[in-house]
């Protein structure tokens, strides 16, 4: 038995491809749990969020 | 009639009320403009019950006054006797109605005069050289300190420095956690702050006062004293002088406060009178607490001034500075005229909005709430498809949701996992659990007594 | 929502009705004095409940109505009372200014030898004036528009002493239609609620009508020293509260009507098949729409009559001086040329159906 110590991110199942495809440039997963749910490493979670807005707001478009 | 049905009474204050003890309301209820105040905040059933026994010499069977309640308003009916009975106005005693006496007086009083209490205040005399402000001073003075503390509130954190209230009033933010030092430098508005910003003027006030009124023990003041205070403040005329001199020493200590708050005036050389303002005067009504802002007629101010479009185009008739900076936290503003500010309501203006803690809702019913009177001929109100939009930009700020904690897994057995998962759900810990994976994922504040349990088990199987 | 209310209320102050009242022989005498402090009491419990409420007090004096305080009116600061510690100054104000106008008008009465009928109807009237503007005021007015959540909730209490005067039953009954139709353009309510608050005399025939038509309720005080109590029950709570507590309402009500022509009060009557005016015997031509009635049919009318007075008409009131009102007259009547004996309805078991 072990306990690792992390942060579970709770969301979308779009959102999770796109963590997985950033997870592939620098790994920061610990365990992949089921569609909705992901266990990554506690000190990366500000970075990860970070980059995931980043993305995110490219798929966002303003008239101005 | 909503308020009287819903679970919380129609007032904050009346839920403070109902903490305090018996021995403290029913001194409160010796002053007849208590009285008056408590009553005018009851809901209207609350004041119809209170009403129909005020009168009434004997007390009376429930059953009597409960056959004039139609069956399908009994629950409103019981709602407002549980009311008025944890304000102790009614005995909790389910089989004779009847008002607490001291309250009865103090009512009676209240409405066909009599009495020798004072409670509702004594004119000063009048003084040829000082004559009393006229009510247009005391709303400037009023309006001038309001708009001092709001827009403090507004703009700390964006760097520019306008007037600081006083000391006390920024400890009262601070304590209201309305504002916080961060790392032990400057106040900074908190999300409470900003929601806080949005709510209607009286609802403001009358904020502050709680939290004014909760941290009275502390300063050791008197709280009936205090209450009573703000009560016969409230039943007091507007542009009339009143003296100090019958204040106790806790009210005199207390006009300090409101001076800082703009809820009474004083003349620096004349400190032995006050004058209260408009914020005082309604303190118990609904009609608006703040006067007029600058520049702006009294009615398009009642009655809002905000021309949302469907294109996001947002046009607020104003010229008060604190509007245009209560607007400016969630709306990005173009071009500022003379009487008129555009601006557009943006992902951007929004999302910035809603990192400070601000919620959709709010943000609808702060533009429903000012909205300019050609609006209100829309239904609905706001255009819908903006207020989707908002609600819709809340929705993704939401779509990653992160929680820190353990994972536990790589259990020996299913018996095993099963033992422990069972301990931490007793606990409420559990985040997220997969029993064909052997693994659940526990909060950081659970870890500590799992691992205890864990270690205990092992232990006990060595 | 709390909306705020406001009370309009008739004040019947006809000095002969009140001396009455007052003489120890009368039912259940109360003086003038007394009832006004009992009024006093309740119209100030009006504005405690609401720092909004709004309070308009219309007198019906002998031969004219006038309107004797308003809570709208700016306060006159000649005659302001000295402030007091003891008193909350809007109540004493108020008082002070309803019981001055009340004296002014009653001393200015003098002792005339007989007294003119009192004006009722034109209290009633600029009652319902005064609530039609407090509650569509600056709707109208282009684009001021107010919430509607900010305007008062109406309603009127009549306080009555004095008896019908059946010749003003067509206008009274134009008011209580006036008053259901008075419609805000808020549909929460349709209609100005009237209650009737009947202090001395015989039962009003038209005040019940006005009570029941515009589910306000009738109360006729037997129990002079309880007024206040009265009051409090029955006509504080704003009509919308009156669904949560309700509020005692008459059991009985007369319906009879006044006939055009004599305006007398009637249990049986001739109606008009065209446009439902009613007489108390038959005529040749209708007075209101000048139908013309054949005269064989005045005849078998006239001798199937129940009372066997000759049934020459008298000649009914030129027609101009008759209020055009179509609307008076709610029984439905099947439609045929001639004017037909119609039984009145007399209570409200068979009354209220024919009445909606």
């Amino acid at each position: 038995m072990k306990a690792i110590r992390g942060v579970l991110l709770t969301c979308d199942s779009a959102v999770k491809q796109i963590l997985l495809t950033m997870n592939e440039k620098q790994s920061f997963i610990i365990e992949d749990l089921d569609d909705h749910h992901l266990v990554i490493k506690a000190d990366e979670e500000w970075r990860v969020k970070r980059e995931l807005e980043a993305e995110l707001e490219k798929n966002t478009y303003s008239l101005e | 009639m909503e308020t009287s049905s819903s679970d919380t009474p129609s007032h904050l204050l009346l839920a403070f009320l109902h903490s305090q003890s018996q021995t403290a309301l029913t001194r409160l209820y010796q002053r007849p403009s208590a009285c008056l105040s408590i009553f005018r905040l009851l809901g209207p059933l609350e004041r119809q019950i209170v009403m129909n026994l005020l009168w009434l010499e004997s007390v009376i069977p429930a059953a009597t006054m409960a056959a004039w309640v139609p069956q399908d308003s009994r629950q409103a009916y019981e709602h407002s006797l549980s009311i008025l009975s944890r304000l102790h106005l009614l005995p909790r005693s389910a089989a004779k109605l009847a008002l607490n006496s001291t309250l009865k007086t103090g009512l009676r009083h209240a409405i066909v005069g009599g009495g020798s209490s004072g409670s509702f205040g004594v004119p000063a005399n009048s003084d040829e050289s000082h004559p009393p402000p006229s009510v247009e001073t005391l709303d400037a003075y009023a309006l001038e300190r309001w708009e001092t503390i709001l827009h403090y509130m507004v703009s700390s954190g964006t760097g520019r420095s306008p007037t600081k209230p006083s000391q006390a009033v920024l400890v009262l933010l601070q304590r209201s956690g309305l504002m916080a030092s961060v790392h032990g430098g400057a106040l900074q508005i908190t999300s409470l702050g900003f929601q806080f910003l949005l709510h209607p003027p009286h609802a403001q006030l009358w904020e502050l006062l709680l939290q004014y009124l909760r941290m009275v023990e502390e300063r050791q003041m008197d709280l009936v004293e205090v209450l009573s205070f703000l009560f016969m403040l409230s039943t007091m005329e507007l542009g009339r002088e009143y003296s100090v001199e019958h204040l106790s020493a806790t009210q005199t200590a207390m006009l300090e406060d409101l001076r800082d708050y703009g809820i009474i005036w004083q003349r620096k050389t004349s400190p032995t009178r006050f004058c209260p303002t408009r914020l005082a005067t309604t303190l118990t009504s609904s009609s608006p607490p703040l006067p007029t802002a600058a520049g702006v007629t009294s009615s398009s101010q009642a009655q809002g001034f905000i021309i949302l479009e469907t294109n996001y185009r947002l046009y607020a008739y104003t010229d008060n500075p604190l509007q245009t900076a209560v607007l400016n936290l969630f709306v990005s503003l173009k071009s500022r005229f003379p009487n008129l500010v555009v601006g557009a309501i943006t992902r951007e203006s929004v999302k910035k909005a809603l990192a400070n803690g601000i919620t959709a809702d709010q943000i609808i019913s702060y533009l429903t709430t000012h909205a300019h009177p050609q609006m209100r001929k829309n239904k609905p109100l706001l255009p819908v498809t903006v207020q989707d939009q908002i609600r819709l930009w809340e929705l993704e700020k939401n779509r990653m949701k992160s929680q820190e904690g353990y994972l536990y897994t790589a259990f020996a057995s299913q018996a095993d996992y099963e033992y422990v998962l069972h301990y931490a759900k007793q606990l409420g810990v559990v985040l997220w659990e997969s029993s064909p994976r052997r693994c659940f994922f526990g909060t950081l504040e659970g870890h500590p007594n799992i691992r205890g349990f864990i270690e205990r088990r092992t232990a006990g199987h060595a | 929502m709390d909306k705020p209310s406001h009370l309009s209320i008739v004040l019947d102050l006809s000095p002969k009705q009140w001396h009455l009242a007052a003489q120890p022989g009368s039912p259940h005498p109360i003086t003038l004095a007394t009832f006004l402090s009992h009024l006093l009491a309740f119209l100030n419990a009006h504005i405690a409940c609401k720092d909004e409420n709004s309070l308009a007090i219309f007198g019906a004096l002998p031969g004219k109505s006038i309107l004797l305080y308003s809570s709208a009116a700016p306060v006159d600061d000649g005659d302001t009372e000295p402030a007091d510690a003891n008193t909350y100054r809007p109540f004493k104000l108020m008082d002070s200014i309803i019981m001055k106008s009340i004296t002014r008008e009653i001393d200015a009465l003098g002792e005339p030898e007989t007294e003119e009928p009192i004006g009722f109807v034109g209290a009633l009237t600029k009652a319902l004036c005064y609530i039609n503007r407090v509650t569509t005021s600056n709707t109208t007015s282009g684009d001021r528009g107010v919430d509607p959540a900010t305007l008062p909730d109406p309603r009127i209490l009549i306080i009555s002493v004095s008896p019908d005067q059946s010749s003003s039953y067509i206008s009274v009954m134009n008011s209580i239609f006036s008053a259901q139709k008075l419609a805000s353009f808020d549909l929460f309510y349709q209609k100005v609620t009237i209650d009737v608050c009947k202090i001395f005399g015989a039962e009003s025939v038209f005040l019940q009508q006005a009570a029941h038509l515009t589910g306000g309720s009738y109360i006729d005080v037997d129990r002079p020293d309880a007024l206040l109590q009265y009051l409090m029950m029955s006509f504080l709570a704003p009509p919308g509260l009156r669904q949560l507590i309700t509020v005692p309402t008459q059991d009985k009500i007369d319906f009879r009507a006044a006939c055009f022509c004599h305006k007398n009060i009637v249990d049986i009557a001739f109606i008009c098949s065209v446009c439902l005016s009613i007489f108390c015997s038959p005529v040749p031509v209708c007075s209101t729409c000048r139908t013309k009635f054949p005269i064989k049919t005045l005849q078998r009318l006239n001798a199937s009559r129940p009372n066997t007075t000759p049934g020459t008409p008298r000649p009914p009131t030129p027609a101009n001086s008759l209020p055009r009102s179509t609307s008076i007259a709610p029984q439905s009547l099947p439609r045929s040329t001639s004017i037909v004996p119609q039984s009145l309805p007399r209570n409200a078991s068979n009354g209220a159906s024919t009445l909606r």
